[in-house]
């Protein structure tokens, strides 16, 4: 009890640390913007200070008059100090009054020496003019115009009330929170469990302070304008033709890639679960590969064949085909290209899912191979077909590395904002246009999660037979396979030609072998590969572990707040990169949390997008794991942390790993959230790419998507390698 | 033979309320309980499913808290005291051995946790093993070991750590009834030669009663009754102790007086029996309560019931002949078949008891 009592306290000098950092720095903040905005005012009245006792009595006049937020009194001369004054001040009477009975007090005093050497001074404190209290004075110098000579000082009052105000306001919302936090946190610390309390609670930060707050400041600036509440963004935005052409090109994108996507990956999944095709490692293993290419490899591959001076648009132009691939047709082709492997991998799982009992039934009662398929396959299949049609939707959406290169005169909302808030430095406009992007984003990813999802469940029954029936004659089945190799075919020559573009000296002009690139490439690329992999190689582990703690409480642990915390950890993964990528720059460029330009932002922001994952894995592992293991190791006296260590992760093994390769080679691949977040002193090789690519240098773009390529393959390969090793462990937890 | 180390547990009015996360409603699992468990004694809960046992452990190993009460172990209040810094072991239904650990890492576990000396760990793990019978089997995997093995291990691996107090909940649930008979007596001859107070919690009443210093039976988040295996055969307090710890026959009785016996009449025929439930008072309608073996079988009429036998059951020491009656099916036991009369299925016959061996209990059935 003691000890916990302990534990408490220590938790709370620490939120009354962070808290009375927070709080002094917003504070500061806004203090120091009011104060410069008086002492602006200040000076630009005492710089008028007319010359002429005349002029002297109207200005001052005009002054008191004029409806400003300050009164004014005039010393004619500057006192010694200590002294009382000699002449009577004169302007505002309530001013002047209390400047000659305090002319002697020492703030005074330092005041009107500021003011002797042409230094404007605001008081330490405040005082009380006439009948009211607490103003702030400021003392300037009161300069002859023609002799520049300082014939006397100005003392200004200003009210603080609006100041007052804010502390006010400022104080309450700290107060609260504090409070807020100490009553969760004696709850929490309460509930026997510290450890998990400090885990809890710093979950809930980490969530609100990552995900929570900079959503909020994007949402918050998109209605604002010079700092007030305004539709006017908005407004700029639904009734501007081009925005609308952006949302309307991301929509027809969005739909034919996964249109075609499903239709690709269906064809894969059916011939591999329902065929007796030949090759069907083959077709499997091309059918999930592209989904782990890096980005721009498939693009740059497309380009370097069919651009403006590819490979095979010269033949084509030799016999007079004229096309351009950037666009629509280009861009579908290169995101079904890198998208079917989503419903392959979603169709197949659906597939092998359905018995094959019911076709078998079918086939029996001698219903025709189609008529079963057309009749029993299909239909079961359709809530499948409609989630993955949903999900590469959702994707294709979110996708910005491909129509940043090949885009062409076609709009698509991710570049649009891209270029609002890079290009044209509107950061409202931007995160306005994500948030619109987040919109068809959000409904596809919750259509398919709650609704979709739910239904195919329902559809699935019996067990996996693990027996192929098939469904197709051999005439069809060729045909298909027929398909399935040009597909293959095509994505292997996408590759090759990557690869190709490495060595050859300038592609498109000169195709001599040359090693010119390679060298370049690694020497200009050295900082940026670094980089990439030192913060990739940071987030990694830190991803992975939070995501494991985060999986157990959300699994064994009942808490108040559970269902918000999941809800917290699990948004990024519907969110679009870029939405992510301008509401990080747009929270974290000002107080109180000043992070831009630095590393920890990049990889705060790694961590944050691919917990998702690592949690639905780590959930999934949990949930076959009998929780009486866990309480066995508590009862013979180890503690969470220990029980952490020595039991969950371990048996949590395999999800644990792939959640760390995971979130490693996302990391080594991220472009859409990071091309915000880079600087000149932490750089990310797919921006590199970019930027090669954009200048025409295809051969350093490729030799650097090969580099990418191989660390990525290899990075899977490595955990394959491991995970086989544990697949006797496997086999014991579930 | 109490060890020094053992220690008592106290359960001081304890209440356990779960509340339903989903529907937000009150669940009262134990509503008042205390009793007290003496050192190195091996103290049974026994009652129907959802009555509240599975809690009553949780909470004395620490992870449930009571909603409100006090729990003693020894002399010291574990209350507020989390599970890992509580002197108890448990024995899971499930076992809940470390898949990724060898068995002898498994029974270690609890002693690396407390810092002791590698060698010393091995030649006690070494020890504990064989004490369970599993000498050789310290490399193996735990799947690799049939359920009774399991068994052994778990239990192993928590009384390595010389707990004071041992839970054990529906540890033989799992195994079949051969088995289940052996580790009986094993767990006994563990508790007993190491002297540790321990907690069963079963809902099968030949393992309470085969087992236990003490049963505690409960209902519905209530105790019932405390007392010996004995006792709680004996001298059930109320109908429910009396139909769960085994087999029974009710006879509808009158209470007539009460002295030093309980004076009833059954069907006009006055007896007198030796226990009775103190609720009772004369002119009562009461319940006479008769044990298979307490129950003999004669000519129509000449008993207390009349009835039809429709089934006899040889189990070689006894015959078990079910009697179909008003009162409903009632089972009697015969001992040494060899020498007494077996009536045949379908013949009448008429039921009588012995009155030294009855119990009269307040008449608290719920009429059909
Ligand atoms: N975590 C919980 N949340 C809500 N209700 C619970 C929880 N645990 C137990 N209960 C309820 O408390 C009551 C007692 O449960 P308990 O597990 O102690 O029963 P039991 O006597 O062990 O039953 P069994 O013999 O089936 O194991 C039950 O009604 C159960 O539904
Ligand atoms: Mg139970």
């Amino acid at each position: 009890m003691k000890k916990r009592i302990i534990n408490f306290l220590l938790m709370m000098i620490f939120i009354i640390i962070v808290g009375g950092w927070i709080y002094t720095s917003v504070r500061d903040e806004f203090l120091k913007q009011s104060r410069a905005a008086q002492r602006r005012t200040v000076e630009t009245v005492a710089a008028g200070y007319p010359s002429g006792d005349d002029e002297i009595g109207e200005w001052l006049k005009r002054l008191a008059e004029d409806a400003n937020d300050y009164r004014v009194a005039l010393v004619p001369e500057i006192p010694m100090p200590g002294e009382k004054l000699e002449v009577p001040p004169r302007g505002d009477a309530e001013l002047s009054k209390l400047t000659e009975d305090s002319a002697s007090d020492p703030e005074f005093s330092k005041g009107f020496d500021n003011a002797a050497y042409e230094e404007i001074y605001r008081s330490a404190k405040t005082w009380t003019v006439g009948t009211q209290e607490e103003q702030a004075l400021f003392f300037a110098p009161a300069v002859d115009l023609r002799t520049h000579d300082i014939e006397g000082a100005l003392v200004f009052s200003f009210s603080t009330e609006g100041e007052q105000g804010f502390m006010r306001m400022m104080n309450t919302l700290f107060a609260a929170a504090f409070i807020l936090f100490a009553v969760v946190i004696w709850q929490m610390m309460l509930s026997r469990d510290p450890i998990v309390g400090f885990a809890l609670a710093g979950l809930f930060l980490m969530t609100i302070t990552f995900v929570a707050y900079p959503l909020f400041e994007a949402l918050r600036l998109s209605f604002m304008e010079n700092g007030k509440f305004s539709l006017a963004v908005w407004r700029t935005i639904l009734n501007s033709e081009g925005y609308m052409s952006a949302l309307w090109g991301s929509l027809k994108l969005g739909c034919w890639t996964a249109t075609f996507s499903t239709l690709v990956g269906f064809l894969f999944a059916f011939v591999v679960s329902r065929t007796n095709a030949p090759c069907k490692k083959l077709i499997s293993t091309m059918g999930v590969l592209p989904v782990i290419s890096p980005p721009f490899s498939l693009t740059l591959s497309i380009i370097l064949l069919f651009g403006n001076n590819g490979l095979i648009t010269r033949w084509l132009r030799v016999i007079g085909l004229d096309f351009s691939i950037y666009g629509l047709p280009g861009l579908v082709i290169v995101q079904t290209m890198g998208m079917f492997p989503i419903a392959f991998l979603t169709l197949g799982g659906v597939l092998q899912a359905i018995d094959s009992t019911y076709e078998e039934a079918s086939l029996n009662l001698s219903a025709g191979r189609f008529k079963t398929f057309s009749s029993i396959t299909l239909p079961l299949a359709v809530p499948g077909l409609l989630s993955a049609w949903l999900l590469v939707f959702t994707t294709s959406l979110a996708d910005f590395a491909n129509p940043l290169l090949l885009a062409g005169d076609l709009k698509v909302l991710s570049l649009e904002s891209y270029i609002e808030v890079t290009g044209m430095n509107r950061l409202g406009h931007g995160a306005a246009l994500s948030i619109l992007l987040l919109l068809p984003t959000l409904t596809a990813f919750l259509a398919q999660r709650f609704w979709v999802a739910k239904r195919s469940y329902v559809t699935v029954t019996g067990k996996p037979s693990g027996r192929i029936t098939e469904l197709t004659t051999p005439t069809v089945r060729r045909i298909l396979t027929g398909i399935i190799f040009v597909i293959v075919f095509f994505l292997i020559m996408l590759y090759g030609t990557i690869f190709a573009g490495c060595f050859v000296k300038n592609w498109g002009i000169d195709y001599t072998f040359s090693l010119e690139n390679i060298t370049e490439a690694i020497t200009r690329s050295r900082d940026a590969l670094f980089d990439t992999v030192t913060l990739a190689a940071i987030a990694t582990p830190i991803a992975g572990i939070i995501a494991m703690i985060a999986a157990l409480l959300i699994v064994r642990r009942k808490f108040h707040g559970k269902k918000l915390l999941e809800m917290l950890l699990m948004t990024p993964f519907a969110l679009p990169g870029t939405l992510l990528g301008i509401s990080y720059i747009l929270a974290f460029n000002h107080a109180p949390i000043i992070l831009v330009g630095t590393a920890a932002i990049i990889v705060i922001n790694y961590v944050i997008r691919e917990l998702p994952v690592g949690i639905e894995g780590g959930i999934a592992s949990l949930r076959q794991i009998d929780p009486s293991i866990e309480e066995a190791a508590t009862d013979l006296g180890a503690d969470q942390a220990m029980v952490f260590r020595s039991i969950v992760l371990p048996l949590v093994r395999p999800a644990f790993l792939s959640s760390l390769s995971y979130t490693f080679v996302r990391s080594m691949t991220a472009v859409s959230a990071v091309i915000f977040l880079i600087s000149a002193r932490w750089y990310h090789i797919t921006v590199l790419i970019y930027n090669f690519s954009e200048n025409l240098r295809f051969g350093l773009a490729s030799v650097l998507s090969t580099v990418l390529i191989i660390i990525v393959f290899g990075a899977f390969g490595i955990m394959r390698l491991i995970v086989r090793e544990n697949s006797n462990l496997m086999k014991n937890v579930t | 033979m109490a060890s020094s180390k053992s220690k008592s547990v106290t359960f001081d009015n304890i209440v356990k309320i779960f509340r339903d996360p989903q529907s937000g409603q009150d669940v009262t699992a134990v509503g008042g309980v205390s009793f007290t468990i003496e050192p190195g004694e091996l103290v049974t809960l026994l009652g129907p499913s959802g009555c509240g046992k599975s809690t009553i452990l949780r909470m004395l190993s620490g992870f449930e808290q009571p909603t409100s009460g006090r729990i003693l172990i020894g002399d010291n209040d574990v209350t507020q005291t989390p599970p890992n810094k509580r002197d108890t072991a448990m024995v899971f239904q499930s076992y809940g051995l470390f898949p990724h650990m060898n068995v002898a890492e498994n029974v270690a576990y609890g002693l690396k946790l407390r810092k002791m000396p590698a060698n010393e760990i091995a030649e006690k793990v070494q020890r504990f093993l064989e004490m369970v019978g599993l000498g050789q089997m310290g490399k193996r995997p735990p799947s690799r070991l049939s359920g009774g093995q399991q068994q052994r291990v778990a239990l192993a691996r928590s009384l390595i750590v010389e707990p004071s107090v041992l839970l054990l909940d529906e540890p033989l649930s799992n195994l079949d009834a051969l088995l289940r008979e052996q580790m009986r007596v094993e767990i006994r001859r563990l508790q007993k030669s190491l002297g540790i107070t321990a907690m069963y919690v079963t809902h099968d009443r030949v393992e309470a009663m085969s087992l236990s210093d003490r049963i505690i039976v409960m209902k519905l988040g209530n105790i019932i009754q405390i007392g010996t295996p004995s006792d709680i055969y004996r001298d059930p307090v109320d109908t429910f102790v009396a139909g769960f710890v085994g087999k029974v026959a009710f006879f509808p009785c009158e209470v007539k007086s009460i002295d030093s016996g309980c004076h009833v009449e059954v069907k006009g025929q006055g007896f007198t029996a030796p226990r009775w439930s103190d609720k009772l008072k004369a002119g009562d309608k009461a319940l006479v309560m008769a044990r298979p073996e307490s129950l003999s079988i004669g000519e129509a009429g000449a008993g207390v019931e009349d009835g039809v036998v429709t089934a006899n059951i040889y189990l070689g020491n006894s015959v078990e002949t079910w009697v179909h009656t008003d009162l409903g099916n009632v089972l009697v036991q015969i001992d040494n078949p060899d020498v007494k009369k077996i009536w045949d299925e379908g013949s009448t016959v008429s039921l009588s008891f012995d009155p030294a061996l009855t119990k009269v209990l307040v008449d608290d059935l719920e009429k059909a």
